[in-house]
């Protein structure tokens, strides 16, 4: 799939901006502070109705104006679609083909986009928030019921927590069976979120580690493990799931109720990258960190063509310039020719790679782009 | 320019209203001054009659203008039966149905701590009491299919079952008419899982 072209309305710094795309390269170039970031986000936003940078929506409006627009026109193996993310201070509406969409999960995956941001570069060695956050983006655009579930699951766990707390501070009164409702609501969102989360990780590591054993030239094995909150295993099914998960709960219930929140869940869940079975979170190098960024954003791109049918779109926003001369010729090799690919970089000089003599060039300055070609 | 005070006063009682804010409230307001004053007079006696003369049903908490409500004493309606709703408006639309004859009882809500509604908040202890008649022999609970009152199902359920009278939740999935490919992947997924052996 590929984007033809995108019109951005009010958003951020830039005012009124239409531009056409080429199928394969195009190299975003500006100085420091001048909207490159800001470009490559609103494509982001186009696929996935949110920013990768923020969860404010409102942030994403120009400054004094009431409303933000992304709209877009792409081609993918159906055809052409038209999308269209509006914020206004009410709240987001999407379109496709000009028809609203009252659900999210119903335009999220009409678009599949890989991003690599400097922020990705954390995946390693960030907090457990930004591995399950990659999980939710990365799983949302391929698996609508998989987004069902964790919105399910957050609602509830908001109901539960709300009246853990309640009992907690006494304002309600213990109530069994209404704990164990909500635990039981909690449970059955938990499990197809566990049971989703092994088999995506699954194929993840089967495509990262050829790719990671190949940018390591061979002397790197990298091993994704899913470190759920809950000892269970992938051979289980969902009934074995479900009853595991009943007795943990148990287990913890008169702790929950003391600490006025819920203790175990997806929300707690975490991953591991092993190389040449270390954990690199604790025990890698900066560039064997950066080294297993790079080979699971390739890897997500094989995940998301198996899965679809189709390659997504890939944001290469500021990285080129963090990867030594070997990676960045892999990746540009990578994507070369299949892969539509937006890159942002404040100069093409020192990058020596066939692919940017093909490129579309454009040269952002203060919210304007000029074109060359 | 400030609207006259009378006026502004309408259009502030037309913005009370659920979704009308303050555009459609002016609207509405200068639509009243055009109007006839006898229509005008009707209007505002059926609002206040409607606030007046309707009660909740002290047995089944309905609305009503007659206490117990006319469902309650329709001695014709099957009194084995209970469906119990959310809202008095889910009892109009069962009773648009016209296939259902049993009781009703309304709950006027569902359980949400995030709004401060536990189980004792809305008409549950009410419906246990009516249950300790005998009469009752099947209660079926038709709240709303999300998170709110699927947890507002399963706790009565859980309340009921010991008592060993029968509890049924209404199905959910495709909608009767529909064809299955404009269905969503959720509600496809739901009707999966609520199948049944034929």
């Amino acid at each position: 799939m590929y984007i033809k072209n995108i019109t951005i309305k009010n958003y951020r710094n830039y005012h009124d901006l239409t531009l056409n795309f080429q199928n394969k390269i195009n190299v975003i170039i500006g100085e420091n502070a001048q909207g490159k970031t800001n470009l490559m986000e609103a494509i982001y936003v186009l696929a996935m109705a949110k920013s990768h940078r923020t969860t404010k929506d409102k942030e994403l409006i120009r400054w004094d104006q009431s409303f933000a627009k992304v709209e877009g026109h792409l081609e993918n193996r159906h055809g052409p679609l038209q999308m269209e993310v509006v914020f206004s201070h009410k709240g987001k509406k999407v379109k496709l083909n000009h028809l609203e969409k009252k659900r999210l999960s119903d335009y999220i995956g009409s678009c599949n986009i890989v991003m690599f941001a400097p922020e990705d570069l954390n995946l390693v060695k960030g907090s457990p928030q930004v591995r399950r956050r990659f999980l939710d983006m990365e799983m949302g655009q391929i698996h609508s019921i998989y987004l069902y579930h964790l919105s399910q699951y957050y609602k509830i766990m908001k109901q539960r927590n709300q009246w853990l707390k309640d009992v907690q501070q006494k304002k309600k009164k213990q109530d069994t069976t209404m704990l164990n409702v909500m635990t039981d609501q909690l449970i059955h969102s938990a499990c197809h979120i566990i049971e989703k989360r092994f088999a995506f990780i699954n194929k993840l590591q089967r495509w990262a580690e050829p790719i990671h054993r190949e940018i390591s030239r061979g002397l790197e094995t990298l091993k994704v493990k899913y470190i759920p909150s809950i000892n269970v295993s992938e051979e289980m099914d969902l009934s074995t799931l479900k009853i595991i998960l009943q007795d943990e709960f148990q287990r913890l219930q008169e702790r929950e109720l003391h600490r006025g929140t819920t203790l175990i869940g997806p929300h707690r869940d975490d991953l591991q990258f092993l190389v040449n079975d270390r954990d690199i979170h604790t025990f890698g190098s900066q560039g064997q960190q950066r080294t297993t960024a790079l080979s699971i954003k390739l890897a997500e791109i094989e995940l998301i063509y198996e899965k679809v049918g189709e390659y997504p779109i890939l944001l290469l926003d500021d990285v080129l310039s963090e990867l030594d001369d070997y990676r960045q010729s892999h990746l540009l090799s990578t994507i070369q020719g299949k892969v539509q690919t937006f890159v942002t970089t404040t100069s093409v000089e020192g990058i020596e790679h066939s692919t940017l003599r093909e490129a579309k060039i454009y040269h952002v300055e203060n919210g304007k782009i000029k074109v060359n070609k | 320019m400030q609207y006259p005070q009378p006026i502004a006063k309408l259009i502030d009682g037309f913005m009370r209203l659920p979704g009308i804010g303050p555009k459609t409230a002016a609207r509405l307001a200068f639509y009243v001054l055009d109007m006839k004053e006898d229509d005008v007079l009707d209007f505002a006696k059926a609002l206040v009659n409607a606030k007046r003369q309707l009660s909740y049903c002290s047995n089944c908490h309905h609305i009503t203008d007659t206490d117990p409500c006319r469902i309650c004493d329709d001695s014709s309606r099957d009194q084995s039966i209970l469906c119990v709703v959310q809202e008095s408006k889910d009892v109009m639309a069962m009773e648009k149905m016209k296939e259902y004859t049993g009781q009703y009882h309304v709950l006027h809500g569902a359980i949400s701590p995030v709004d401060g509604i536990g189980p004792e908040d809305i008409y549950i202890p009410d419906l246990l009491k009516r249950l300790q008649n005998d009469v009752i022999q099947e209660v079926i609970i038709a709240t709303n299919p999300n998170i709110e009152g699927e947890a507002t199902a399963m706790y009565i359920s859980r309340l009921i079952k010991p008592t060993g009278i029968k509890v049924t939740r209404i199905a959910h999935g495709l909608p009767v008419g529909g064809d299955l490919e404009y269905a969503d992947e959720v509600t496809l997924s739901k009707a999966i899982e609520g199948r049944r052996e034929l």
